[in-house]
């Protein structure tokens, strides 16, 4: 068996506890069917490119890429906890290369990633089909979310667990980080309508990159703007990724 | 045939020579002891050894590889417990190990053998199902040590694997060890207890700052390095005068440790016992208890390390 796969296999088997599963699907079904329907009576439909969106179709479509992203937390977690409990020397003292190590972890993230859209997809259908129009775009272009949201997350996961050696500092650190990407973003509310600083801090946020194309693949409305926004994630989650594998080539034991 | 070949292995951090030059060559088919106080340098040969890190200078070839052209080659044909605990926190002690053998690449079959073989070996069995991050100190240090033998390997390597082990699960480990290196498997083996590396190692290197100070069988170091002998007497009266009539004894010296205790150190002990014998005979002092203190490797080790720090003084 390819020593990629093999790492694959040992890194679901640690890293998906019935916890993290719990709250990869019951947080997201919280929003969008509690606070999605709740805030209705203030939000009453949210503009998005030429069409008008109920709220809970509009965050049920955010939380596709919510969860892609918390998703790939599991990354900064393996990394993390292998360093701490000297699982990183001692696979790569084993039949590994640092790059086998990197790799797998890129696969296992696409892997959670991929997954945790699709079953978010499937569970959140009946909110969005109404206003949805799927082409032969549409599974491509959820994949192509998938993975570069799992690869750019992924690494910034990554970068973080390779610079913190304290547990508090790794825990403080990746939560507040992604708690900015979550909230300061179009995934829970459009940027049309808020604080021009606001509005202007979503964009500089990959998270609302990634919403935005993953809308456009549900509701249909590619424009140049969305191809840019899906070129800029491509240079992201490449860079990203980039920095990521120099350190942790470069990480000592 | 000879397993590890070193030639001037150099690793330096920043200018500073945490491996000095050594040269070490380890014959295949036996326990291979590499002794050295704190900070000796025994981690950093180790993992220049598995190739985790490059040396600085050098030529390392292991089984017949070149550590240099073909690290993962030599990896593959290895196995490594080091220093430092390694464990999966969320996986129980079967689910470790098996874990561990897929890791390998071990076929399910041989897997499910081994799993069982070992959670017996190294008295696993009833923990099987805890999980590794509720285990002691030393019930990890055993896991960790039997998950090395999941899979084949020509060559282990062991940084302290005893660490944390209480005296028997460390003399059924040592015994395991034992039986695998009659089979064939060569064993590179680091470790602060003495009368283990005693026990279990055919040849002895024993390293200080960087440098390979002195590499032979056990015997043969104690050979070299042992002739001090020790002799404590107990006396069976407290005598105040003891020290003067002892006075004229030469080539020892002799701690007074109270009255009646006395303990001489010589590299002429039995021709010093016999004067000691004779004084005390013709002063009518009652020997009570006499005991010579054999020479141990620890001594040994006391002794090789106090002169070369001397020397480099």
């Amino acid at each position: 068996m390819n020593p990629i796969i093999r790492l694959v296999n040992r890194n679901l088997t640690i890293a998906l506890n019935p916890g993290f599963l719990i709250w990869q699907v019951i947080f997201p079904l919280i929003y969008i069917f509690v606070a999605g329907f709740a805030y209705t009576s203030l939000i009453d439909v949210v503009p998005f490119e030429n069409k008008e969106l109920s709220y809970p179709a509009f965050l049920a479509t955010g939380m596709i890429g919510f969860n892609i992203m918390n998703s790939t937390l599991i990354s900064g977690i393996i990394i993390w906890n292998d360093r701490r409990n000297g699982m990183f020397e001692q696979i790569l003292s084993g039949p590994f290369t640092r790059v086998h190590y990197i790799l797998s972890n890129v696969v296992t993230i696409g892997i959670v990633g991929l997954v945790s859209a699709v079953l978010i997809a499937f569970i959140a259908y009946p909110v969005f089909s109404e206003s949805s129009e799927f082409s032969l775009l549409t599974i491509p272009v959820i994949i192509f979310a998938s993975v570069t949201g799992s690869l750019l997350f992924g690494s910034i996961a990554s970068i973080i667990a390779t610079r913190l050696k304290s547990s508090e500092g790794f825990n403080v650190i990746l939560n507040t980080v992604f708690l900015f990407f979550a909230f300061v973003s179009t995934a829970f509310y459009p940027a049309s309508g808020a604080p021009e600083p606001l509005a202007t801090a979503f964009y500089l946020n990959p998270l609302t990159y990634l919403v935005d194309v993953i809308r456009a693949g549900i509701f249909g409305s590619f424009t140049n703007f969305v191809i840019m926004e899906m070129l800029i994630l491509i240079v992201l989650a490449s860079s990203l990724f980039v920095i990521a594998t120099k350190l942790l080539t470069k990480l000592d034991f | 045939m000879s397993c590890i070949i070193a030639k001037s292995l150099f690793k330096s951090y920043n200018s500073v020579n945490a491996v000095d030059g050594i040269d070490l060559v380890v014959k295949s088919g036996q326990v291979f002891g590499f002794l050295g106080p704190n900070g000796a340098g025994k981690s950093t040969t180790i993992k220049l050894l598995t190739t985790l890190i490059q040396p600085t200078s050098g030529e390392l070839t292991i089984l017949g590889i070149n550590a240099k052209e073909n690290p993962l080659e030599i990896r593959h044909k290895i196995g490594v417990v080091l220093q430092q605990p390694s464990y999966e926190p969320s996986l129980s002690v079967e689910k470790s190990l098996e874990k561990y053998g897929l890791m390998w690449d071990v076929p399910r079959k041989i897997r499910k053998e081994r799993v069982e073989e070992l959670l017996s070996d190294f008295d696993l069995h009833d923990i099987r199902k805890k999980k590794t991050d509720d285990l002691s100190i030393g019930q990890r240090r055993r896991l960790q040590v039997a998950r090395e033998f999941m899979h084949d390997m020509e060559l282990l390597f062991l940084d302290e694997p005893t660490i944390g082990l209480d005296p028997s699960a460390r003399r059924k480990l040592l015994d395991f060890l034992k039986r695998k290196v009659k089979d064939g498997l060569t064993i590179f083996f680091t470790t602060h207890v003495l009368t283990e590396a005693e026990y279990i190692c055919d040849e002895i290197a024993i390293i200080n700052k960087g440098k390979i100070i002195a590499v032979d069988t056990p015997d043969d170091l104690k050979n070299r390095f042992g002739r001090k002998k020790t002799i404590k007497i107990h006396l069976s009266e407290v005598n105040e005068n003891l020290k003067n009539l002892l006075s004229e004894v030469k080539d020892c010296k002799i701690d007074f440790n109270s009255g009646s205790n006395i303990t001489i150190h010589s590299d002429e002990s039995e021709i010093v016992l016999l004067k000691v014998l004779q004084i005390l005979n013709s002063n009518n002092l009652v020997i009570e208890d006499l005991s010579a203190v054999p020479t141990n490797l620890e001594e040994i080790f006391l002794k090789v390390v106090n002169e070369s720090n001397e020397s480099n003084n």
